[in-house]
């Protein structure tokens, strides 16, 4: 009896553990393989999606994450947004311990709801539901589940199985079901080298599953993370954005659909400011003159703010209301400044695009709703003119470093278009000073410098004229921090904005430049432009490496060396020239005191191989050194 | 420095106030709107022309007394940088569990420019108004206004009304601009008595008199009017080593001291330490918690089981709570769902862990308490009130030493608290409610201490040699919160690159985790490319190799807060460098020996030559957390001479 009752508890014990475990998941049984450089594993990673109407989508997700550390947190991602047009139909999450072991079971109250407002969000009907989880022991592993519900189908989530660095993945599923009269259609790109099986591809259905995706390690110069890993877009032929249906084969179709459905009737202006930006405009006739002039008067009458309202924020705020209330985000006020335009005559059209360092390009097979930002394009004679209408002080035209050398789409009058916006040559992009400096026989450093910067160099200076005297000297410091006991004495700027280029005039001093010892100065010949930098070591570096943009340097400093002393010894000449640019020094000696340096510094842009890395590595290695040369001269 | 701080406002000064009748809505100038740049800080993006604001209390039979908060500007822009200030949000509690939620209104925003010499004025209309949900607990109210640009003059006006009466929002009157004139109007009526304290190094006016209540909620009462104002308030800027800005920002705070209503007994919130402490005490989520021992007596019975000195019982607690309890980052020094079920769970909020570890401490036969702190993002805690605090921590007592103990962290020991509680001091309190201040600012001196043997191979130009690292303390501590969890090849990937690219390889590390009172030790192998000139057959290198400093940490030229460091540092290199085969040594730099003025910074250079090998020792010291605004002349000129010595070279020439 007594053994029978025992027996009885433990299969009780036995019966709930089995219940509250999930031993498929336990952490144990990740491979080795996924757990290097790992924050945590993504075990299971399944999206159903599931298109019932043009108007109708539902997203469903399963994410089976074990976290392997505080790091890895991220990776849970139980986080859903919500508006109008998009339900959150459920979420939940349970989460084990190492062992399998049920932890919490979390409910969608235990989920925290929150406001999308932030920073320079002003106002937005956004709202996002999510997991905010304290962790009590590591490893750990979670079980998301969410379906989230829509009307908006123009944006069907992208599939990337890989979807973070330091984070591995044993499996990820997608499967999408569409009816066939939609026109569902897909790209997948970077697939090499990654185990992805298609199981299905039919004009109805897709499916996909990736296994066994190694972790990856974040590397600096690399390119941007979907161009290296894999990633399927997704979209329709006949789609619904908050409300408004859709359809468009290709970029002509989309554009007519864009400026007949989101444009329309919001460019109107009041007779009285149309008058007013004409009396502005006056006798010009050229029409990139005008647009200057117009573009002038936006930049003075508006500000940038971001309120995100009406059809998910695509459609601009009607012109007649910036040109009352003086504000708008991008949209909007490119939106107006096209409708100042037209007023004048000149043609302009509403640009999508992505606005970002990195040169991120619509996808020019893939006709679908994409982009971040709004430009406008203006045409001059057989090319175009872009501009950026957010800011209140670039020049006129301007687009370096954040709206360059990318393929756009431009709503023309009959349609949409790709273009790809102005590139920035590499040679253009120029820094060159010019100066002198004078060594006393104490050491001290005295001398002036101008530095004229241009291309996509003026875009990393101009804003120096408008910083507080504070952080202007503390930018010197920087520039300069090569030279130790720097001070600022005169600053002054110029800033052409008419030809681009930006122009400083600094004089400084700094004592102990040149370090005596014994009788002996050491003088650094190169003060004033030296690279102290340096690229990262990476060890076996595994992805490709990019430099974006291609700049080119020229110096020419007169250089006074103190009397009393004579030279000991010069740096010789040096000159270097890789694939990655080209580098030379050249000192020319005047006559006992006095010496002309002469440098130049060219670096291309391009895409690299991985193994290109350490190359391009001891090339910046080798300016860094002979920017550090030293004088030597010895006291008479 | 306290004291320059903060001062108590507490005298009744008698300045009539003569700017008050100056400033109101609505009577913006030509002049205002001409002037192009501010005339004392010309580089200033904007600038409040004038602040006023005022406190008064309604009252009705339903809700009681509600605090009314009104706030007036007039703002104006100078440059683009300034047109963020149209775009203005309060944000307001909506979490209360007995009071109805807080409400804020704007009023009166108006653009005002000048158009051909006129004042042009452009109203703001429910366009440009929002309220936002934020979450449970907070809502935001913002306005943009319209049509501004530069040489934009604007004013708004918004009421925040609380029936939360314990703290009034602070009244900020300095800013990232300056502000021109402010004015702080509070009408208290007499049941209500405050602390007022006045925050930051300005000097303000205050003016307060006694007047009869003229409000229709009960006549025939007092009503305490206080008004605060000054003028001419520079803007105070962002600086590096400064380890909370708002504590130099000027403001006026308020708290609710006492309530004494007739016939009814006098209600005492807050009035001294002690009255602080004890009233925490008192909360039914404070020392009650502590007090409750059933739910640990089994698992602590267990664990002390043959262990005897409280030393020892003190590591096995400490080390069991550590590990067993994680913290969901929540501060405070209330429990929340109580300790009992935050141990089932294993997690809870600071106070719940933190009562654990003290209830066990007690249970084993060790004295211990709670301190209240308040955290670096909280400001200093100087003045008596219940909000200055955000956080408990426990302090033990053996053999008549405080050990200070904090487990919300997974590397913290015994004196060791995660960096963001080094603030000031703390208030501990016991069980019967009596209190006292305890430092928490560390008096031990962290230490790193690296030692190097390193040989010159000419041929290669390379330097390799031996790199043995240890580090105590908070400098453990540190290191281990930082590295912890990364794996080795991306810590390595970082030493190197920070170590001026040194290659490393054999590396061992030691007590990474194991005993988080011991140092951490670190040992490796580094060969170390172009690392020193080779001119003319000589070769320059630094001292303390790739250790050298070359740019000092301080590069403004006027300071005007105090400078933080956190906890007393102590940096020993010790380098034992060969030189090579056909080299002797040509010169060598001088010992040195620099010390600040006060003797709280000092830097210790030792060189001496003995046969082929050179000998270095550099002990770097910097004894204090934080230095008033007054030393920082000082501390640069100190850094630059550290830097200035750590670059003079040792000469070796070729025989």
């Amino acid at each position: 009896m007594k053994i029978k009752s025992l027996f009885l508890v433990l299969t009780i014990c036995i019966s709930i553990a089995v219940q509250a475990q999930k031993s498929e998941y336990n952490a144990q049984s990740i491979s080795d393989s996924l757990k290097e450089n790992a924050n945590a594993v993504v075990r299971l990673n399944q999206i159903d999606i599931l298109i019932a109407s043009q108007r109708s989508m539902t997203i469903k997700t399963k994410r089976v994450i074990t976290v392997l550390n505080e790091k890895g947190l991220r990776a849970i991602d139980a986080i859903e947004w919500y508006n109008k047009s998009t339900t959150v139909r459920s979420i939940e999450a349970i989460v084990y311990d190492g062992l399998g072991n049920e932890i919490k079971k979390i409910k969608r109250k235990d989920f925290k709801d929150q406001s999308a407002v932030s920073g320079s969000t002003l106002f937005s009907e956004n709202r996002y539901v999510f997991l905010d989880y304290t962790p009590i022991v590591y490893p750990f592993t979670l079980i998301y589940e969410s379906e989230v519900q829509t009307s908006t189908t123009a944006f069907i989530p992208e599939w990337k199985p890989l979807t973070d660095y330091f984070l591995s993945v044993e499996k990820s599923i997608l499967n999408v079901n569409c009816p066939s009269n939609l026109g569902f259609k897909k790209k997948e790109a970077n697939f090499s080298d990654f185990k992805i099986v298609k199981s299905t591809d039919t004009p109805t259905q897709l499916s996909y599953t990736a296994t066994h995706i190694l972790a990856q390690k974040r590397e600096e110069y690399s390119p941007d993370f979907d161009v290296i890993f894999p990633v399927v877009t997704m979209g329709l032929e006949y789609f619904n954005l908050e409300g408004v249906d859709g359809n468009a084969k290709t970029w002509k179709e989309y554009g007519q659909w864009f400026s007949e459905k989101i444009l329309s009737g919001t460019d109107d202006l009041s007779a009285e400011t149309k008058t007013k930006i004409r009396t502005l405009v006056g006798n010009e006739t050229d029409p990139i003159k005008k647009a200057r002039i117009v573009y002038h008067y936006v930049q003075e009458k508006t500000r940038y703010i971001f309120i995100h309202v009406g059809i998910g924020g695509w459609k601009p705020m009607p012109a007649s209301d910036v040109d009352r209330l003086g504000y708008g985000d991008c949209k909007a006020l490119s939106n107006y400044t096209k409708a100042l335009l037209e007023a004048v005559d000149v043609p302009a059209y509403y640009t999508e695009l992505y606005g970002d360092e990195d040169k991120m390009d619509i996808k020019s097979d893939f006709v679908s709703i994409q982009g971040n930002h709004v430009i406008l394009c203006v045409p001059n004679k057989d090319k175009y003119l872009f501009l950026e209408c957010t800011s209140q002080d670039i020049p006129f035209g301007y687009q370096a470093n954040f709206t360059d050398d990318r393929n756009v789409i431009v709503m023309k009058p009959d349609g949409g278009e790709i273009i790809r916006t102005k590139i920035y040559d590499d040679t253009d992009n120029t820094k060159s000073s010019k100066g002198s400096y004078t060594v006393a026989p104490d050491g001290t450093l005295s001398g002036t410098v101008t530095m004229v910067s241009e291309g996509t160099r003026y875009g990393r200076k101009y804003y120096l004229e408008k910083m507080q005297p504070t952080d202007q000297e503390k930018h010197y410091k920087e520039y300069w921090d090569n030279i130790n006991n720097l001070k600022i004495d005169k600053l002054a700027f110029v800033n052409d904005k008419e030809a681009i280029r930006f122009t400083e005039n600094v004089a400084i001093s700094a004592v102990n430049y040149g370090t005596i010892a014994n009788n002996k100065m050491m003088v650094p010949v190169n003060a004033f432009t030296q690279y102290t930098g340096s690229v990262k070591r990476i060890r076996n570096r595994k992805t490709p490496f990019e430099i974006a943009r291609g700049s080119a340097d020229s110096d020419e400093i007169k250089v006074v060396l103190p009397a009393g002393f004579s030279v000991e010894f010069l740096p010789a000449n040096f000159e270097s020239k890789t694939k990655f640019g080209s580098y030379t020094t050249e000192i020319i000696k005047k006559d006992d005191n006095n010496l002309i340096y002469k440098r130049t510094l060219f670096v291309k842009s391009g895409l690299y191989a991985n193994k290109d890395y350490d190359e391009y590595r001891l090339f910046m290695e080798q300016v860094n050194r002979n920017d550090n040369a030293k004088i030597i001269l010895t006291k008479n | 420095m306290k004291a320059k701080l903060y001062i108590v406002l507490l005298l009744i000064i008698a300045i009539v106030n003569t700017y008050a009748q100056k400033f109101e809505l609505g009577k913006v100038s030509v002049a205002e709107l001409n002037e192009k740049k501010h005339p004392i800080d010309s580089s200033a993006v904007a600038a409040v022309l004038f602040k006023r604001g005022k406190t008064f209390f309604t009252y009705t039979n339903a809700t009681g007394f509600t605090a009314n908060h009104e706030c007036e500007f007039r703002i104006k822009i100078y440059s683009l940088e300034g047109l963020s200030w149209a775009n203005q949000k309060v944000s307001y509690y909506v979490g209360y569990e007995n009071l109805n939620d807080d409400k804020v209104r704007f009023s009166s925003a108006v653009t005002y420019n000048l158009e051909d010499g006129k004042i042009v004025k452009t109203k703001l209309n429910n366009e440009g108004n929002f309220k936002t949900k934020i979450n449970k607990y907070w809502n935001q109210a913002t306005i943009t206004l319209p049509n501004v640009k530069i040489g934009s003059v604007i004013e708004f006006k918004y009421v925040l009304e609380s029936e939360n009466l314990v703290r009034f929002p602070d009244f900020d009157f300095q800013y990232d601009i300056p502000v021109n004139f402010f004015e702080y109007k509070t009408e208290i009526p007499e049941y209500f008595i405050y602390n007022s304290l006045l925050k930051g190094s300005q000097e303000i006016e205050t003016k307060m008199e006694v007047v009869d209540s003229k409000k229709e909620y009960a006549l025939g009462y007092k009503q305490n009017n206080s008004l605060y104002s000054s003028k001419n308030i520079p803007a105070l800027n962002k600086e590096e080593f400064v380890d909370n800005i708002d504590n130099y920002l000027g403001a006026i705070q308020n708290e609710l001291e006492t309530k004494r209503f007739p016939d009814m007994p006098v209600v005492d919130y807050a009035r001294t330490w002690e009255g602080v402490a004890a009233t925490i005490y008192k909360n039914k989520n404070f020392g009650d918690e502590i007090k409750i021992r059933n739910y640990y007596s089994k698992d602590l019975n267990g664990l002390l089981l043959h262990i005897n000195t409280p030393v020892e019982r003190l590591n096995v607690i400490f080390k069991y709570v550590q590990n067993k309890m994680n913290w969901n980052k929540v501060m405070g020094y209330y429990a929340d769902k109580g300790v009992e079920k935050a141990y089932e769970s294993k997690t809870g909020n600071v106070a719940e862990i933190n009562f654990m570890l003290i209830s066990m401490l007690k249970t084993a036969g060790i004295i211990a308490n709670p301190v209240l702190v308040s955290t670096i993002e909280n400001g200093i805690p100087v003045f008596p009130n219940r909000t200055v605090f955000n956080y408990v921590i426990a302090v033990a007592e053996i053999d008549g030493q405080k050990i200070l103990l904090d487990i919300t962290n997974k590397f913290t020991t015994s004196n060791v608290l995660p960096l963001n509680l080094l603030n000031w001091q703390g208030r501990l309190i016991k069980e019967d409610g009596s209190s006292k201040e305890i430092d928490l600012i560390p008096a031990i001196v962290s230490e790193d201490h690296y030692n190097i043997k390193a040989t010159i191979q000419p041929d290669l130009r390379i330097i390799e040699g031996l790199l043995t690292v240890k580090r105590t303390d908070y400098s453990a501590f540190n290191f281990r919160e930082t590295n912890g969890d990364k794996s080795k090849d991306i810590y390595l990937e970082y030493l190197e690159n920070n170590l001026n690219k040194i290659e490393i390889t054999d590396y061992f590390i030691d007590n990474k985790s194991q005993d988080l009172a011991k140092p951490v030790f670190e040992s490796f192998n580094f060969k170390w490319d172009h690392s020193y000139d080779n001119i003319a057959g000589k070769l320059f290198l630094n001292p303390i190799l790739f250790f050298t400093v070359t740019t000092n940490p301080f590069r403004q030229e006027v300071r005007q807060m105090p400078i933080y460091f956190g906890y007393p540092h102590r940096y020993i290199y010790t380098v034992s460098l060969k030189v090579p085969h056909g080299y002797s040594i040509e010169s060598l730099p001088a010992s040195i020996r620099i010390v600040t003025e006060n003797k709280e910074a000092s830097y210790v250079m030792n060189v001496n030559s003995e046969k082929d090998t050179v000998n270095i020792e550099v002990v770097k010291e910097i004894n204090k957390a934080i230095f008033a605004a007054e030393d920082y002349d000082m501390l640069k000129n100190y850094f630059q001479q550290v830097i200035a010595k750590q670059n003079e070279k040792i000469v070796l020439k070729k025989i």
